[in-house]
């Protein structure tokens, strides 16, 4: 370096305010300090975001946040040892009057140090990443398996048979994946159209769920409670709407809800609304949805056939809907903010009990669940336009349009709300 | 060809596109086309092959298509400014973001590349044109015709729908019914011909056309950048051309490459893609390196600090950037093994990256810093770019990146990278080459209000992404929710909205820049030879360089010959003394003007050939027969090309005696 002009006469400049101001260089680097710091800033993030990647709840998605933590501050450090380097060459060697300096070609002892420490700095990190990759993707130890598939716009959780968890015959269900607590979950990932991603920040990384593929993806909760997720791989034009829970109960709560999951089904008494909408359902509905159970008039058993109506082959079963906290692909709440933010907010002590009461008629979102069965398509972008099916051969991609009328929504809602 | 420009002493600083057209009638060629003979008027520009024309008309192409990817990007933020945006539906949204992503990577900035690459490369090496003139029209002419394709598809039931990335099986004929992935697919084929013809051509140039004495460790080094990114191109681009050809094929006549049902693996098209895709980030930012590692040492007044390690580092980054393209599969499931490979080569790609910037800080330090625009530009790539390269590496930890990717975190990183690194860059070279390229300076003031508009733009657009992104916002979402946005004063839709606000402002930093070209333009002040006090040989030419660039070809000495023929270092005191303005330097090289300056002639082909290539592709949209004929076209072109000499018969040439000019006949022999 070439100290040709004495430092002198700047030293007292150097702090003062009237001579930042005549350099814009030196007086953005002040701004951007300022704004550096606040973004780095803890207050100047949001608090209680539902897909906050930053607050683990589940040593999963912890192996993760205790390897990037170290990351992002040395990541930081650097960041500032070179902003700091870059800053001081503007206001130490801008032009005034200095003459051309000698044309030195570089130092190369100089240079083989600053290369080999950040590949020291590397070789560190890829110690502990290595570890953690193979951590996260050991499979052996799953105490809970669940099948989970992805199509245009929701996610299927599929329970199968597991006679220690009381499981004695799959469980299907969609929107919500539930789990027990402190449990190593494995999820089998798959898609039946095009390729999803599957995401509860708080437990874990994402993994896409690819067509003809199985993935898997460890998922583990400390504490019950209900932990959001989106669908993170582009998948069309709901992508946005395509969103997940993860709800965690306590074993005994678990157990519970796996038990009421697998009651037998309760079609409601003759006379009352309700019945008259089991017969709406089984007239339109039926054809995509399943209910466990249901039985047609004539004593024979209610079986979907979503595949002959639906591109991607399936439609989520709606068998204990209600015991659900939302519907057309967790899209909706099908409770209203009110009780809505009362199970979601709840101390983990009392969360198993407020979400199992799943969903009465007080609480129920009824605008946003009659909107969805008076004109689907209209709330939620979908392919179901009959115009745009030709290369479907007339199958829809997601819910049409069934053109209910107001008094068979009523008893639809009727029906529905039976169903927990 | 005609006009050749036979230059003599004294007829100095003659700017080489200003009329000076003699009448002469060319031969006949092959076919019904005479040779076009214009130098001036729109036909000298439709048919030229002179790469100077090229890279302005790559760079006014590209600049257009700035200007509507901006727009879209515009859009897009103005959706997702509040909760649940009405601004444009579902459907809108997923093509915009499409085509903002397609229009920036494949019309912006790799066009604007070519452009530099073919205007500065040629002068940078002493060289006369491009070792493929033709070549090089036919280039551009793909590189236009494949961005009208790809666009043509808004005006046809709409643009492509499936994102960049294009990922089946979202893009096939069920999920994506419009035809928007035909044109796009179509289009990008027909534009990758612009990449892979300019490759090998400006690689020929490279290694062949060196002025003499220019070794390799004497080139420029924003000529070895590009030579770098083209031998990235020359093998990035074969892999999206089978892609590309696999995904027309499943669209267009029904093939089964990713149809899961037929027992394909879509996972065939993210590989295909990202090796592909992961050169071309380098493809991308590369050529910016180049135009900074020469805005740097000349503003510094200085050389390039550690220039072999800035050439083996861009080097290591050609070569380790094959390594690496799996890293944007992380969460895809390819297994703990592959993981972990490529999470190690992307923190290896890390290495050669910081030396650049440690470089270029070097190359700053103890230097006379002159801040003019193209080194702030220059100087803000440093810091941007650091901040993208950065957040890079927290995402080659796969671990971590299954948490950021496909999160607004990514999206802020790549920004960093590509607005921070590839577009400062640009920006940089369109304030330092402006004067060589068009004889005017751009307004320095309006270039600082450009400046400061577009950095403190960019920070608040990109800045919040990041906290967007690890607070868990996901990408390509029309629609962002409330519910999911936290709560307090900083919550995500606060940073939403400062991100949109950002956006605006960008908006306005780069209408400055327009305004700057417009003002620039209407001003009668003509720019110095050498207003910067350059370095490199491109300078050794008059403002704009004649048609024929140099009166005679440099003998290179010195990294930095330029800067040497003006300067001696004093033996005692070490510093620098001018012992030569730029003046006389040109003037020495016009002194030694040769005799014969032999160019390439304009020619027909290039665009015809081009020309017949979209009719192809509307034929393999809408009806083959169509197809067919511009099949047709592009035969009778190529017929044409083949048959046509190089360079014109004799009887062709510019007998410029006649305006005075020491002139020769040039004899056919030179054909």
């Amino acid at each position: 370096m070439n100290h040709r002009r004495s430092t002198e006469p700047h030293v007292t400049r150097r702090f003062s305010l009237s001579r930042m101001r005549r350099t814009p260089l030196s007086r953005a680097m002040v701004r951007a300090t300022t704004a550096v710091g606040a973004v780095v800033g803890l207050g100047s993030c949001a608090t209680n975001a539902a897909q906050d990647t930053w607050q683990p709840k589940g040593p999963n998605a912890k192996m993760i946040d205790d390897l990037q933590q170290p990351i992002f501050a040395v990541a930081g450090i650097i960041g500032i040892i070179v902003f700091a380097a870059v800053s001081y060459a503007i206001w130490r060697f801008k032009d005034r009057g200095q003459p051309i300096p000698e044309q030195t070609h570089g130092k190369p002892a100089l240079e083989i140090t600053l290369t080999v420490i950040p590949a020291l700095i590397l070789a560190v990190v890829g110690v502990f990443t290595f570890r953690v990759i193979f951590d996260l993707a050991k499979t052996d130890d799953t105490e809970l398996v669940i099948n989970v598939t992805g199509q245009q716009w929701w996610w299927e959780y599929d329970y199968p048979a597991q006679n220690e968890w009381g499981i004695t015959q799959p469980i299907i269900t969609s929107g919500q994946l539930v789990m027990p607590v402190g449990t190593k979950v494995l999820l089998r990932e798959t898609s039946r159209d095009v390729i999803h991603s599957y995401w509860i920040p708080a437990l874990n990384g994402k993994r896409d769920a690819v067509p003809g593929r199985i993935h898997t993806l460890r998922l583990e909760a400390d504490e019950p409670g209900i932990y959001a997720g989106q669908c993170t791989e582009f998948c069309g034009l709901s992508h946005a709407n395509m969103r997940m829970e993860a709800v965690a109960l306590s074993k005994e709560d678990f157990a519970t809800w796996v038990a009421n999951q697998q009651a037998a089904y309760q079609s409601p008494a003759e006379g009352t609304l309700a019945k008259e909408g089991e017969s709406v359902f089984l007239n339109q509905c039926v054809r995509c949805h399943q209910v466990d159970g249901l039985k047609r008039p004539d004593g024979s058993l209610a079986i979907a056939a979503p595949d002959e109506n639906v591109w991607s082959g399936a439609a989520p079963n709606l068998t204990n809907l209600m015991t659900r906290n939302t519907f057309a692909g967790a899209m909706f709440d099908l409770l209203r903010d009110a009780c809505r933010d009362d199970v979601w907010n709840a101390e983990s002590a009392e969360f198993g009990a407020k979400y199992l009461a799943g969903v009465d008629e007080a609480c129920l979102n009824v605008n946003d669940l009659r909107a969805w069965l008076r004109n689907a398509p209209e709330v939620k972008p979908m392919y179901a336009n009959p115009a745009l099916l030709a290369d479907t051969n007339g199958k829809y991609r997601g819910m049409p349009n069934l053109g209910l009328s107001e008094s068979d929504i009523d008893k639809l809602v009727a029906y529905l709300l039976t169903l927990k | 060809m005609a006009i050749i420009e036979r230059p003599a002493p004294g007829t100095t600083l003659v700017p080489a596109l200003a009329p000076s057209a003699p009448a002469i009638t060319p031969a006949r060629t092959f076919g019904a086309l005479r040779r076009p003979v214009a130098t001036t008027g729109w036909k000298s520009w439709l048919f030229t092959v002179d790469h100077k024309k090229l890279g302005l008309m790559y760079g006014a192409t590209a600049l257009f298509f700035f200007i509507i990817g901006g727009l879209e990007a515009v859009l897009i933020r103005l959706q997702l400014a509040a909760p649940e945006g009405k601004v444009l539906n579902a459907d809108l949204y997923n093509q915009m973001f499409t085509m903002h992503a397609t229009t920036m990577v494949f019309l912006f900035v790799m066009p604007m590349a070519a452009g530099f690459a073919n205007y500065f490369l040629p002068l940078q090496i002493g060289a006369r044109d491009v070792a493929f003139p033709r070549i090089n029209a036919f280039g551009f002419w793909c590189l236009l015709a494949g961005g009208i394709v790809v666009n043509l598809a808004w005006f046809f039931g709409g643009a492509a729908d499936g994102g960049w990335f294009m990922y089946a099986p979202n893009s096939g004929p069920v999920f994506s019914p419009s035809h928007g992935v035909d044109f796009w697919a179509l289009g990008l084929q027909i534009a990758g011909i612009a990449s892979l013809t300019g490759a090998i051509n400006l690689i020929v140039t490279v290694l062949n056309m060196r002025a003499p004495g220019m070794t390799l460790m004497k080139m420029p080094i924003f000529t070895w950048m590009i030579t770098v990114v083209q031998f990235l191109l020359l093998f990035a681009v074969p892999v999206i051309t089978v892609a590309l050809f696999l995904l027309t094929f499943q669209r267009s006549f029904d093939a089964k490459f990713f149809d899961v049902a037929a027992g394909a693996d879509p996972l065939l098209w993210q590989h295909l893609f990202w090796i592909f895709g992961h050169p071309e980030v380098y493809i991308l930012v590369l050529p910016s390196f180049g135009i900074i590692s020469e805005v740097l040492p000349v503003f510094s007044r200085k050389p390039l600090f550690g220039y072999p390690f800035v050439v083996f580092s861009g080097a290591a980054i050609g070569f380790v950037g094959w390594g690496v393209w799996a890293h944007h599969m992380f969460a895809s499931g390819l297994g703990p093994v592959s993981v972990a490979v490529f999470s190690l080569a992307t923190m290896a790609i890390a290495v050669p990256t910081g030396v650049k910037i440690i470089n270029w800080t070097l190359t700053m330090w103890g230097g006379k810093l002159v801040f003019t625009t193209a080194m702030k530009f220059a100087v803000g790539l440093i810091i941007l770019f650091t901040i993208g390269g950065l957040s890079g590496v927290t995402h080659s930890v796969a671990p971590s990146d299954t948490q950021q990717t496909d999160t607004y975190y990514i999206v802020a990183h790549f920004h960093y990278v590509l607005f921070g690194g590839a577009i400062f860059g640009i920006f940089s070279g369109f304030y330092y080459w402006w004067p060589k390229m068009f004889g005017k300076m751009l307004n320095e003031r309006l270039g600082s209000w450009n400046f400061w508009l577009m950095v403190i733009g960019m920070n608040l657009t990109f800045g919040p992404m990041h906290i967007l992104g690890l607070q868990g916002q996901p990408r390509r979402m029309y629609q962002w929710t409330e519910a999911r946005a936290g709560e307090g004063f900083f919550n995500l839709g606060f940073w939403n909205l400062i991100a949109s606000i950002g956006s605006i402002i960008l908006t306005l930093g780069v209408l400055f820049f327009l305004i700057n070209i417009v003002v620039t333009a209407r001003s009668k002040v003509r720019a110095p030879l050498d207003p910067w006090n350059a370095r490199s040989l491109e300078w050794m030419t008059s403002n704009p360089p004649k048609e024929h660039n140099f009166d005679s070809i440099p003998h290179v000495n010195h990294l930095d010959e330029f800067f040497h023929r003006k300067y001696e270092e004093d033996p005692t005191t070490h510093t620098m003394r001018e012992v030569a303005t730029a003046e006389q330097v040109l003037a020495e090289l016009e002194k030694n003007a040769d005799a014969h300056i032999h160019m390439p002639s304009p020619s027909y082909w290039p665009i015809v050939l081009a020309a017949g290539m979209p009719v192809v592709a509307l034929g393999v949209i809408y009806s083959i027969p169509v197809a067919i004929v511009g099949g047709l076209i592009m035969l009778y072109a190529i017929y044409g090309w083949a048959l046509e000499p190089a360079t014109a018969p004799a009887i062709d040439h510019d007998e410029s005696s006649s305006n005075g000019h020491n002139g020769h006949a040039v004899g056919a022999s030179h054909g």
